[in-house]
């Protein structure tokens, strides 16, 4: 069979200037999900065939500059230096709104040797605004092609796939930057000592501070008396200043401005949504709508799929042969799986409204109002975007400190916000928020809704006292700094943001449902058999569950978890969900459909109805705070240390916010219970 | 006559125009960024927000208009003057 052939090209430009967007219409094969999107600071990989040619596409975080300041940027630059041999060339995405700024990337990328073809984007927006493009005159300058597109309404994307698979990939022979007569003795040195013949990519050796590329024995060439010339961040600001002389010329040539620049959209909005208290107001409001939507928009489809499996597993009972696979199917596997699948619509709606705000470009402007009141506890206003997105997983949030550019303050975010409420602590939250609190209302507002308010904020006042205390902890004497982009507002991508949620919700969901499926058979195998009750006895009996093997696990671990208000059933649920939150509810399920003495209905109900042998409440008030505080403060995840652990590169971290993690839940779960009890 | 008056971003008052005259740096403390997001000599700008508490600083800059959020912190790095 014929090799398939595949070219790989980078898809770059700087933050904001819809190269997701882009990427997305581009790759409408394949998109690795293996990567966490929304927040996109991760690099992509997507796949399109175009003439039989399957090209793969890497979407690289968005940069500036050559020279990385965070660690997203760092990414960037390191895979555009080291990975030269593995693509074909790089698409850069240029903003025509924004030329300027665009170009000095683009002129770096191009003295570095890359083959590259630009794609201005955008043009619309320009026009409307009152800047116009002259895309000829800009591909004469540049002598490489260019292209314009409109990638929101797929308009020039043809023509781009078009000059990939022509290889249209140029590289520039003149260079637009001249390395400077102090540096050039040395960068010639340099040159002629290695095999490196590229001029400025030995300059931006020297002008990087952190490491971007390598040069064999480049210590032994560089002198002491070299490097006093070579002080990074001068030679940085000198090439800077220099190239932008440079680009003014070139857009003053290709751009025609009015005058008067119409006012945007983005100026309008910005009059209220940063303004010192209605700014304020907004976003209180945001995030208010969110967590309405998220209890009573999802009640109905949550209704009917707990219906759904409640059936099912009726069914199943009824219609397979009644004998241990019956159990197994009708008591262990259905409500298991059940238990979670209930919980997707509020996951879903969750982060439906998490990528609109990120996508919207709002999130810059709460990263603007929230900075000065973040500073305080060691946390930086970017801090801001990882906790709320930590309200819908964790993972992606840890993963988007990537653009907080000081280490301390990056460390501190990672470490802090596995204590905001992530959607996995949502299924716990809500069935025993729904077991303690009457459902009554107070003005309107139910009170379920404000308890489950109270435990957003108290995860999030957690999280800001951990900083607090961390701050003290942690040294660094990197200052921290704040210079950030605030983009024009772009009309979120509904459909493209809808299709991203299914599939989370579909991971979160068959990723649970694999350790749900394997901890019900497990569960299933410890409660059916039990060790025999009389002598002699050797036959597997359908003893009763407090009887069984799971049982005994249970009551052994009681003396640790009754001063908790616990009993065993609780405990095996802890026990299992220590990998991951929201097995807990699985486990009880499959716990409660197992237990013939239980009564029939939904989990919640039965919940309600379990008594202990003195005909006390199971769930009392005192033991369901209990649980509450427990899973707020728990790491219970096993994913999320995995992620700490890449992301900080370090065990000692990692390992103490899982300890201390645990022990705080531990301590305070012990003492609200004693409290209340 | 009126002198010219020089100042730093950090306290250059709210909506008046005002361009930049060059960097106070001698110590390399200024972070690069501010030069690379093309805050360069010459180029005119206006101070439109401030949150809070003397939080960041809202400023909207060259002929582009473009719009970059700074701490004054940053900002005192930078000289600046009002612009006729």
């Amino acid at each position: 069979m014929q090799e398939k052939k595949q070219k790989q090209i980078l898809l770059i430009g700087n933050p904001n200037v819809g190269k997701s967007t882009m990427f997305n219409v581009l790759c409408n094969r394949k998109q690795k999900t293996g990567n966490y999107a929304g927040v996109t600071v991760a690099s992509l990989s997507g796949k399109y065939i175009y003439k039989h040619e399957e090209v793969e596409v890497i979407d690289l975080p968005g940069s500036y500059s050559i020279y990385p300041t965070s660690e997203d940027e760092a990414i960037f630059s390191r895979y555009l230096i080291q990975e030269q041999e593995n693509y074909s060339g790089v698409v850069y995405i240029a903003d025509a709104i924004n030329m300027r700024r665009s170009l000095l990337l683009f002129q770096q990328i191009q003295d570095l040797g890359i083959p590259a073809i630009m794609v201005v984007n955008q043009i619309d927006e320009a026009e409307k605004r009152g800047i116009k493009v002259n895309i000829s005159k800009l591909q004469e300058i540049l002598n490489i092609p260019v292209f314009e597109t409109n990638a929101k309404n797929n308009i020039g994307i043809e023509t781009v796939r078009e000059a990939v698979f022509n290889n249209d990939f140029k590289i520039s022979e003149n260079n637009s930057f001249e390395i400077p007569l102090e540096q050039k003795a040395l960068v010639y040195k340099i040159s002629s000592n290695t095999s490196e013949k590229n001029l400025y990519k030995i300059w931006t050796l020297l002008a990087a501070d952190t490491y971007l590329g390598k040069i064999e024995n480049i210590h032994e060439i560089i002198t002491q008396e070299d490097s006093k010339c070579s002080v990074p961040k001068r030679l940085q600001i000198q090439e800077t200043v220099r190239r932008y002389q440079n680009i003014d010329k070139i857009t003053s040539e290709i751009t025609e401005k009015k005058p008067q620049l119409k006012e945007l959209l983005t100026e309008k909005l910005d009059k209220v949504l940063v303004h010192k208290v209605w700014g304020y107001v907004v976003f209180l409001l945001i995030l208010l709508l969110i967590f309405q939507s998220v209890f009573f928009l999802a009640e109905y489809p949550m209704t009917w799929i707990e219906d759904f499996f409640t059936w099912l597993s009726e069914f199943s009972s009824e219609h397979l042969p009644k004998g241990p696979i019956n159990s197994l199917v009708s008591s262990g596997i259905i409500p298991g799986i059940g238990g979670i699948m209930v919980f997707a619509p509020q996951i879903g709606i969750l982060l439906y409204f998490l990528y609109l705000l990120e996508d919207s470009g709002y999130m810059a402007r709460v990263v603007f109002l929230m900075d000065r009141m973040l500073r305080p506890f060691g946390l930086n206003g970017k801090s801001i975007v990882p906790l709320v997105s930590g309200t819908a997983c964790a993972i992606p949030a840890i993963m988007s400190t990537r653009n907080i550019e000081n280490v301390k303050e990056r460390l501190i975010t990672i470490l802090v916000t596995p204590f905001m409420t992530c959607s996995a602590r949502l299924p716990i939250y809500s069935i025993i928020i729904g077991l303690i609190i009457p459902d009554d209302n107070f003005y309107g507002i139910k009170y379920r809704a404000i308890a489950l308010m109270i435990m957003y904020l108290i995860g999030f006042l957690m999280a800001l006292f951990s900083s607090f205390i961390l701050k003290s902890f942690i040294k660094t004497k990197i200052k921290s700094f704040l210079v950030m982009d605030l983009p024009t507002y772009k009309m979120p991508l509904f459909g493209y943001d809808f299709k991203l949620v299914l599939g989370k919700v579909w991971e979160f969901i068959s990723g649970a449902g694999k350790v749900i499926f394997t901890v019900s058979i497990i569960l299933w195998a410890l409660s059916y058999f039990g060790p025999p009750q009389h002598k002699d006895e050797i036959l597997a009996t359908e003893s009763s569950l407090d009887h069984s093997y799971l049982g005994r696990i249970g009551r052994t671990m009681e003396p640790a978890i009754a001063p908790l208000g616990y009993d065993w059933k609780m405990g095996i649920g802890i026990l299992t969900s220590f990998a991951a939150r929201e097995v807990f509810v699985g486990t009880l399920s499959t716990l409660y459909s197992l237990d013939d003495e239980a009564p029939e209905g939904k989990l919640i109900e039965k919940m309600r109805l379990d008594v202990k042998p003195n005909g006390e409440k199971v769930f009392s008030f005192a033991t369901g705070v209990s649980i509450l505080l427990f899973y707020a403060f728990a790491m219970q995840c096993i994913s999320t240390i995995a992620v700490v652990y890449r992301e900080t590169r370090s065990l000692k971290w990692t390992m103490l916010q899982t300890v201390s993690m645990t022990f705080l839940a531990y301590f305070s779960a012990l003492i609200i219970y004693q409290i209340l009890k | 006559m009126q002198t010219k008056h020089t100042d730093k971003l950090c306290c250059f008052p709210k909506n008046k125009i005002g361009k930049i005259l060059g960097y106070d740096n001698e110590n390399l403390l200024m972070p690069t960024k501010i030069i690379e997001m093309g805050l360069l000599p010459e180029t005119t700008f206006r101070v439109l927000y401030q949150a809070p508490f003397n939080g960041p600083l809202y400023i909207e800059y060259g002929s582009d208009k473009t719009r970059i959020a700074l701490r004054e912190a940053e900002a005192r790095f930078i000289k600046v003057e009002v612009s006729e």
